[in-house]
């Protein structure tokens, strides 16, 4: 059973029912998931085996004294449900004023998300990045990585543009942050595919945030620098097979960038969208890859997930993949519901974005311009809008020729 | 005829005439002479418009036209002016509460005959993942809360509704 990338790939207790069944689960063992989708357990697990986390106070470890070890931490601070995942339930807070008020929100959140009120806080690290890595564990103690995916483009903590190698990295850190991903997952006696991901300071400290135990929705972007198809990976290691590669052999050639593309109009306040699909064309060529859930007909409502599908690009560096990114998101026709291919597209473009410089506040920071309307094309619009209106056309086409001579009549 | 088109929140009035040499779109105060003929693939077309050829794609729902310009989407709505007038009902909106996004109900913390403060919290829905407070916009009385904990909306759905002001 491959679970995919949902809530299903990290559920111990499905795991279980699969186990009772009799049937193969693709993934990590149940212990591994309780674990890693514990975050105060799993952060205590990394530091205790002398890998770095940020500091922390963790309600558990005395709920009365939370919001005073709360405080402690010091602001900014992020308070996270212990059960989260994917951002949900997170919140800054930075001033004591908001702390209670925010701590209760998180936990009703987490509470409704998780079934789980418990939280805790962590230092905020200022214009942090999001650096993860991709592991590879056969579950007898053999455990690879596959290299870093950079995750910073987030909008509220959602991922919206990933890519691999990271520009903050040099080769050092890079193979000092695989490693480190690598000995954690090796701590775990890890199985199948995994993610380590870490918060990367400006001055090149890293700590470990979570790991997920599963597939990401990212993968993608791995898997067309390595080479391998991880998905085929996960069903060899869960078929007994092992691992195909050894780490010598794993290796980044040239840059990929991944786009999500998602039903939500960016130039009114992100506002999800819905409708109906009434065209689509994908771009297609070299380097050019679509993972798509979409098709003409389709109706996109607000049951499931905004993300639509994923663009995906690869070039020989990084200046090749962007430019191949702008000119297939910008190929990229899907009518009948909006989706932010306009607002990925102003992202590549930014040269905060060309010259590497990002952070996780990024979209935040430089909101204006990015929702920035382009130049007024309203003209063409209204014409094309016009013209295209059969009962419109037809409607004006049937006005006897004296009056259409009087031009625009009007009353 | 007329067509009430919304571009990007801006309302915009258009006519479209005919001189007998070919169509004139007239808005935001300017009459352009325009042609719209079909080219290669589907949805495609080229728009003539001030000695300009624009290739575009497009696609036409009942109410909005869908296009793709420039390597750009845009949605535009489309109303007809006739149709507009019968929703009518000056000041209608103002004791409603509508939603700004599509979402689900979390929870609802007033019903039906409940006298209200301005800035009381009537109910919290959640869109996008964020929980968000809806809150009295004056005193008075509760009408209509029409959605259910756990319910889903709609865009534009009234999710609570004031009795009318008594003068």
């Amino acid at each position: 059973m491959h679970p995919g990338y949902g809530f299903l790939a990290e559920n111990a207790a499905f795991v279980r029912a699969l186990n009772a069944a009799g049937i193969t689960f693709v993934g990590p063992t149940e212990d591994v998931i309780d674990l890693m989708g514990d975050k105060v357990r799993a952060r205590a697990f990394v530091a205790e085996r002398g890998f770095p986390v940020a500091p922390a106070a963790i309600e558990d470890d005395d709920p009365a004294s939370f919001v005073e070890r709360a405080r402690a931490v010091g602001y900014p601070l992020l308070i996270k449900p212990s059960a989260g995942g994917g951002g949900k339930g997170m919140r800054v807070v930075r001033e004591d004023a908001a702390l209670e008020a925010e701590i209760e929100t998180a936990r009703r959140e987490g509470k409704r998300y998780f079934g789980d009120g418990r939280l805790f806080v962590e230092r905020y690290i200022e214009r942090p990045r999001h650096i993860e890595v991709q592991v590879m564990g056969d579950g007898c103690g053999n455990v690879v990585h596959c290299w870093e995916r950079e995750c910073s483009i987030q909008r509220r903590f959602q991922k919206i543009i990933e890519e691999t190698p990271s520009p903050a990295l040099s080769p050092e850190q890079r193979t000092e942050i695989c490693e480190t991903a690598a000995g954690i997952a090796r701590a775990v006696n890890y199985r199948g595919a995994g993610t380590v991901e870490f918060i990367y300071a400006p001055d090149g400290a890293f700590y470990f945030l979570e790991m997920n135990t599963r597939l990401q929705v990212e993968h993608p972007v791995t898997e067309m620098v390595t080479g391998i198809d991880l998905v085929a990976e996960q069903l060899r290691i869960a078929a007994g097979g092992g691992l195909s590669h050894a780490q010598a052999e794993i290796r980044q050639t040239g840059h990929a960038i991944e786009l999500r593309i998602c039903a939500e109009d960016a130039f009114a306040d992100f506002r999800p969208a819905i409708g109906e699909v009434l065209l689509v064309e994908e771009p297609q060529g070299a380097g050019v890859r679509v993972d798509s859930g979409i098709l003409e007909g389709g109706k996109v409502t607000t049951d499931f997930d905004p993300m639509l599908a994923k663009l995906i690009v690869h070039g020989s560096d990084r200046a090749g993949a962007i430019a191949r990114a702008r000119a297939a998101v910008q190929g990229y026709v899907i009518l009948g519901v909006t989706t932010n291919t306009g607002y990925l597209d102003a992202i590549l473009a930014h040269p905060r974005f060309l010259s590497g410089d990002v952070s996780t506040g990024f979209l935040a920071e430089e909101a204006a311009v990015l929702t920035a309307r382009g130049e007024d094309v309203t003209d063409i619009l209204v014409a094309a809008t016009a013209l295209s209106d059969g009962r419109l056309v037809r409607a004006v086409d049937e006005i006897p020729e004296m009056h259409r001579l009087m031009g625009a009549w009007r009353n | 005829m007329r067509r009430l088109l919304e571009i990007g929140g801006e309302q915009i009035p258009v006519w479209l005439a005919h001189t007998g040499k070919g169509y004139v779109v007239h808005a935001r105060d300017r009459a352009v002479p325009c042609a719209l003929t079909c080219s290669q693939g589907r949805g495609a077309y080229v728009l003539e418009l001030e000695g300009r050829s624009i290739p575009l794609r497009l696609a036409v729902s009942e109410t909005a036209t869908f296009i793709h310009l420039y390597g750009r989407a845009y949605e535009i709505r489309r109303t007809d002016p006739a149709d507009r007038l019968v929703e009518g009902g000056a000041g209608a909106g103002q004791d409603s509460i509508v939603a700004p996004m599509p979402g689900v109900v979390v929870s609802v913390t007033v019903g039906p005959g409940d006298r209200v403060e301005k800035g009381q919290t009537l109910l919290v829905i959640e869109s996008m993942k964020l929980e968000t407070t809806l809150s009295a916009p004056r005193d008075g009385v509760v009408a209509e809360v029409p959605f259910a904990p756990g319910e889903g909306f709609g865009l534009k759905d009234v999710l609570a509704r004031l009795a009318p002001e008594e003068e």
